[in-house]
């Protein structure tokens, strides 16, 4: 049985955190989806980090989610930046090339700083 | 561990289960292992007692893209071993120090003959899990193209 994903959405100065839970496949789609809208639905945003809780797993599917999420994000203008990936995860998003579209950081702190700096 | 917690053998009897676990082999594999590769030939089904094990295929020779991960005890994989041409769709790599069941082809195959209603349930059970995985890789497709739709808007 396919477990639905949790997702908070938390503002931190300009950028918009979105903690998502669990393992993210084909059928994460519509929980990100949906918060992807929610982030919107909040006034002009510009700046997205996707924090993975608890080391995620993701698979092809969930790949192929985050790829739909980064491809609006580009359309839309906006930046997004990736962080709590496992390093076999931050290497398969280097050999797939989703970093070519997105920032992958180590660490939180790491992220908001250098998302903050970016105008 | 009961096998029953696999759904490859699901509803068998205790006794159909018993003939299978006096032919299953325990085996331990430790972390970055590789079990099998995809395109060899499949003539073992595993049973996950404890660990995790990582499906994987193969892109363009240059990267595997994750397909599963299997933590679940009962997890169970390597079912191509049951179906022709007995090859292995994907490569499994252990991504915990595990503990599995291992399983011959040919065991399960002469116990599949000596009993036909255990071979029938053995194959719904594959059929009901590959439509289930057909599912989620139409699933897959689906976003792709609704990406690739979006883009051409702009």
């Amino acid at each position: 049985m396919q477990q639905k994903n949790e997702i908070k959405l938390e503002r931190q100065n300009d950028t918009i955190l979105l903690h998502i839970h669990g393992d993210i496949t084909a059928h994460s789609e519509p929980f990100i989806n949906e918060a992807y809208k929610e982030l919107n639905d909040q006034g002009t945003v510009q700046k997205i980090l996707i924090q993975f809780e608890e080391e995620a797993y993701i698979n092809s599917g969930g790949i192929a989610v985050l790829i739909q999420i980064i491809a609006q994000t580009h359309k839309n203008n906006q930046q997004i930046g990736i962080t709590g990936l496992s390093d076999h995860f931050k290497k398969i998003f280097r050999m797939v090339g989703t970093t070519k579209f997105t920032n992958t950081y180590n660490r939180l702190e790491d992220a908001l700083e250098s998302m903050s700096q970016d105008k | 561990m009961p096998l029953s917690s696999s759904f490859l053998f699901k509803g068998l009897s205790e006794s159909q289960l018993q003939r299978i676990t006096a032919v299953a082999k325990e085996i331990r594999i430790q972390k970055g292992q590789w079990l099998f590769q995809e395109g060899n030939a499949a003539d073992r089904v595993y049973v996950l007692k404890d660990g995790a094990v990582e499906l994987l295929t193969r892109v363009n020779g240059e990267y595997e893209l994750p397909i599963k991960i299997i933590r679940s005890k009962g997890g169970c994989f390597g079912i191509s071993a049951l179906v022709p041409p007995y090859q292995y769709s994907l490569t499994s790599k252990c991504a915990e120090d595990s503990t599995l069941l291992e399983i011959q082809r040919r065991d399960l195959q002469k116990l599949t003959q000596e009993d036909s209603a255990l071979g029938c349930a053995i194959m719904t059970s594959i059929a009901q899990h590959l439509l289930g995985r057909l599912k989620e890789t139409r699933q897959e497709l689906k976003i792709h193209f609704k990406t690739l739709f979006r883009s051409m808007d702009t």
